[in-house]
């Protein structure tokens, strides 16, 4: 069959609603934009545990420390299943987990923005629960429906378990807002420095090329503006009724459209940020990333020696 | 693959997912010669009527399973609350504020409409 006539059909698949394995014939751009996607996706959960894990052991209690690990460990599970796709996808091109993962150290994939940023106070890690798993929530609730068979069910794994990463996130800022003038203001420090980050985490109004074609395939179903208006409508009378206030004076709903409008984000200082990995904190956390990666080559060497010795002696378990 | 002991068959340990958004469930086994029969067989023996989406078999030989003790499996004796959504109040907080808790599934159903 001609690619053009494979292409047809396969946007008639796409159009009818139909998903799309693995294993199913997809043109290239497909496959591309998806591995794009869900490479960035999948680093982003795993760079997104670092700044939450420098507060594990400061948490001020028991129990919040046993919560933030779980919600440590949950992040770095959502890096490895959706690492896996990309890594299926990724077939053809003969990349694994390996060249995958090198991909962060060398600069070649991006995390999200919020991910290069510091969490001085334990409001940040309270309020990274809270706006930056808020938001990743309804892009993630909108890739559920998304045309990629694996990754929609991948997602509903991982929101299911989102959805403690919420109520985790809200606890601990529902504790410092009851609290004292210390902690209130504590967190009103730490809404300041996410909310704008928050902004631009959507991406531009214009979409690029690539977003444009993924809305096209049906990988995604709705645009970076409904998206972070969704989340603006949410979380701002959420954050007003603990009596808390919001970094822009630009920002005001129009009553008729129900339109929220609000301060451009530095476009250009978090692009650069992303690109080239200059935030305050994306070298040390990429540094730390290396350690594991290539610090640990040598176990994952040796653990496949060993194993090849014990397969031939393995009992089959049923 | 397992040994074949005289002319017996190896098994097959047959996995369906029942529509795309699914996940791939064991429903059984059976014995077939070679992969592309034991698919054949799985077809005849556990969906002569449900309808299913795709259908694996794995050679038995191929799953490593857990020994079935408390030492190897994850068991809930011990308190995990923290790591769900039920295990926080944040309601009866939330109405100190004046406003509404909020659920993820809330959030997903207003994302998908
Ligand atoms: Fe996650
Ligand atoms: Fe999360």
């Amino acid at each position: 069959m001609e690619e053009a006539e494979r292409t047809r059909i396969f946007m008639e698949r796409i159009n009818a609603g139909e998903k799309i394995e693995a294993n199913d014939w997809m043109p290239d751009e497909y496959r591309n934009l998806l591995i794009k996607q869900i490479h960035m996706h999948g680093i982003s959960e795993i760079m997104g545990a670092y700044p939450e894990k420098e507060w594990v052991p400061k948490a001020p209690s028991i129990r919040r420390k046993l919560a933030l690990n779980a919600k440590v460990q949950d992040e770095i599970g959502h890096g490895q299943m959706l690492l896996r796709l990309a890594e299926d996808l990724s077939r053809p091109y003969g990349r694994g987990r390996e060249e995958l993962m090198d991909d962060v150290l060398d600069g070649r994939v991006k995390f999200h923005n919020v991910f290069h940023m510091e969490a001085p106070t334990w409001a940040d890690a309270g309020v990274i629960g809270f706006l930056v798993d808020g938001g990743a929530i309804i892009t993630q609730a909108m890739l559920l429906d998304s045309s990629y068979a694996p990754y929609a069910r991948m997602l509903k794994r991982i929101v299911a378990e989102e959805s403690f990463h919420m109520q985790h996130g809200e606890a601990v800022v529902l504790a410092l807002a009851e609290g004292s003038q210390a902690q209130r203001d504590m967190l009103q420090g730490a809404i300041n420095r996410w909310w704008e980050p928050m902004m631009f985490f959507f991406g531009p109004v214009q979409m690029g090329k690539g977003a444009q074609r993924m809305m096209e395939y049906k990988i995604r179903t709705k645009s970076n503006e409904e998206l972070r208006q969704k989340f603006i409508n949410r979380y701002v009378p959420r954050i007003t009724s603990l009596g808390m206030t919001i970094p822009d004076p630009e920002l005001r709903q129009d009553p008729e459209t129900k339109e929220w409008h609000y301060s451009q984000p530095d476009w250009e200082r978090y692009n650069e940020m992303v690109r080239l990995n200059s935030g305050p904190m994306s070298q040390a956390r990429i540094a730390m990333r290396r350690y594991a990666h290539e610090g640990q080559r040598w176990v994952r060497e040796a653990m496949i020696k060993a194993s090849e010795r014990q397969v031939s002696e393995h009992q089959p378990a049923i | 693959m397992q040994d074949m002991v005289g002319s017996e068959y190896p098994v097959f340990e047959v996995f369906v997912q029942k529509e795309p958004l699914g996940f791939h469930t064991n429903v059984g086994s059976l014995r077939a010669a070679n992969p592309e029969l034991a698919l054949q067989m799985a077809r005849e023996t556990f969906f002569r009527r449900e309808n299913a989406y795709d259908i694996w078999v794995v050679p038995q030989d191929c799953i490593f399973g857990t020994a079935h003790d408390e030492a190897h499996l994850p068991v809930s004796g011990f308190d995990k609350r923290y790591r769900l959504p039920g295990g926080y109040d944040n309601a009866s907080h939330w109405k100190k504020f004046r406003a509404k808790a909020m659920t993820i599934e809330e959030v997903a159903e207003d994302i998908r409409s």
